[in-house]
């Protein structure tokens, strides 16, 4: 009596999300590469590498500030920064509830400026994660250790974005502005205007 | 310090793009992902709830059956998830008689099903068929999460009707400082909500959980995947518990609508406040024995929230279960394999 499902079926498994992940991964290396040339450089010609980790991090959340203004024009940092929001993408949750064509305009224009206020504590997490990426480099660098692989640092990576993102998921801020955002989209609706 | 090199990043991703556009030929062949590996028989059915009897291991089972009753939020396959990840196979080898409610997909003609639909109708038609099927007065029930939260109601206000209560990862007191699910929801609508949508899309409620921990739960996670996309059984298990993750039926309306703002948002089941079909649930008239088991590293329910339980229900043989674990290794883990059905079925054949 097993219950069976084939893919693409939309309760099993969805490839597009490895595939995401997999290119956000790749554009996590080819960030990190210019990184690791400086730093090789500078350890070579006995340079203060510490300072040449805080520029690269410096340039990286520069870069991640024009990333978010213009997506397109900067699309692999973009995704590393979107991840959260690709994730809402791809499991649908505009799809379940987003509002019809012709929706009320005055809660659709509340709704944006709220997503806005959204997107704008996710952008800071971002560069809170490369600021708390960039302590934890030198901690270990002063420790000793060493990150030994790019899948080291996308694993340190994704630690600090964890632990921003945690920080902003738990304020009273965030438990507001979320209720705020959610009730917003919802107000776009007509009640009984069931979302397919 | 960064040890590798821009060329051994370079050979590392090369590596990666490799592994996986070689795992797209498993994925390809991997073929149709089942779940839920017991074989089991309907012996109940209501609106869209089936009530299941699963066949017996032993040759002589228990007198007493075990009603396990889910959560309305995702499918209750997780307690038979594959062949080596089945706590409902240890309770049957364990020699129990196990009986499970699968509550099906809400549909919009099921939106105003209320919580007294839920508990006092489905689940009290449930274990009255079980009490008349195996000439008892009382049965055992176990409830897991939500479905722990409504088998408190249904036995605190039909005792006689339950002889030992085990509660799984059960939320009793949601105001704990570390809930973040009642963190999230403090300042939603839900009556504009559910007014307005009816029944709550199953798909919200999976975004809710995933951004809990997006980097790691829709991140992180799809990146590790590339490293076993050459062993096409461990992939079949994660694809199995996908699939459990994104199986969400949609909830209906009304019994959302009272969970969210009594349960959650106003914490009234600790409280002795919750009303069910005009009943007021008193946690002290679960005089019962109970068995409170909770993971000592769940997110979703803190361990907080679960043994809250003891200092409100009514019984003087309540004991703990702590397992070392998260919300979902409780079910699936090898460790949870080895230690919860044993320990479970133990301490029922004890009573």
């Amino acid at each position: 009596m097993a219950e069976r499902t084939d893919l693409p079926d939309p309760s099993g498994f969805d490839i597009e999300l490895l595939l995401k992940q997999a290119r956000t991964y790749l554009a996590f290396g080819q960030q990190i590469q210019p990184l690791s040339e400086r730093f090789h450089e500078t350890l070579g010609q006995g340079g203060d590498w510490g300072e040449a980790l805080r520029q690269h991090f410096e340039q990286l959340k520069t870069a991640l500030t024009r990333a978010v203004d213009d997506p397109n024009g900067h699309p692999d940092l973009a995704r590393l920064w979107t991840v959260t929001l690709d994730t809402a993408a791809s499991l649908g949750v505009s799809a379940a509830i987003a509002p019809p064509v012709g929706a009320n305009a005055g809660a659709w224009r509340v709704y944006q400026q709220l997503q806005s206020q959204y997107l704008d504590g996710l952008r800071q997490t971002a560069r809170d994660a490369l600021d708390l990426m960039e302590q934890r480099l030198n901690e270990r660098a002063t420790a000793g250790a060493t990150v030994e692989s790019l899948r080291e640092l996308y694993d340190l990576w994704v630690e600090c974005n964890e632990e921003t993102y945690g920080r902003m998921l738990r304020s009273l801020d965030y438990a507001m502005l979320n209720g705020r955002l959610l009730n917003a989209l919802v107000s776009c609706h007509v009640r009984g205007d069931v979302p397919t | 310090m960064i040890g590798p090199t821009p060329a051994q990043i370079a050979e590392e991703l090369r590596h990666f793009q490799a592994r996986l556009t070689e795992g797209a030929r498993t994925l390809r062949g991997l073929g149709p992902i089942e779940t839920g590996v017991l074989p089991r028989d309907p012996v109940h059915q209501e609106d869209k709830l089936i009530l299941y009897r699963y066949q017996p291991r032993v040759a002589e089972p228990h007198p007493v059956p075990l009603l396990i009753v889910y959560a309305l939020v995702n499918r209750p396959y997780m307690m038979d998830l594959q062949e080596d990840r089945s706590l409902i196979r240890g309770l049957l080898d364990a020699g129990l008689d196990i009986y499970l409610i699968d509550w099906g997909y809400p549909d919009a003609g099921d939106r105003h099903l209320s919580l007294a639909d839920y508990i006092l109708r489905y689940i009290g038609h449930c274990v009255d068929h079980l009490r008349e099927r195996h000439q008892r007065d009382s049965i055992n029930l176990a409830g897991v999460c939500q479905g722990g939260a409504l088998s408190l109601c249904f036995t605190a206000l039909h005792p006689g009707k339950i002889r030992n209560l085990v509660t799984m990862v059960t939320p009793v007191d949601f105001h704990t400082p570390d809930n973040v699910l009642t963190h999230l929801i403090r300042y939603v609508d839900v009556d504009l909500l559910v007014d307005t949508l009816g029944n709550l899309p199953g798909q919200l409620l999976n975004f809710t959980f995933l951004s809990l921990s997006p980097f790691r739960l829709a991140g992180q996670k799809y990146v590790d995947l590339v490293d076993i996309l050459d062993d096409a059984q461990a992939v079949k298990n994660f694809l199995r518990m996908e699939k459990w993750i994104f199986d969400s039926p949609d909830q209906a309306g009304e019994a959302f609508r009272q969970f969210a703002k009594d349960f959650f948002q106003h914490n009234k089941l600790i409280k002795g406040e919750v009303v069910i079909g005009g009943q007021r649930v008193d946690l002290h008239d679960v005089t019962m024995p109970v068995l409170n088991v909770y993971a000592s590293q769940d997110h979703l329910v803190p361990p907080a929230a679960s043994r809250a339980l003891a200092g409100c229900c009514g019984s003087r043989d309540y004991s703990e279960l702590s397992f070392e674990g998260g919300h979902i290794g409780i079910y699936v883990s090898g460790r949870a394999q080895r230690k919860i059905p044993p320990a479970i079925a133990a301490w029922l054949l004890a009573r």
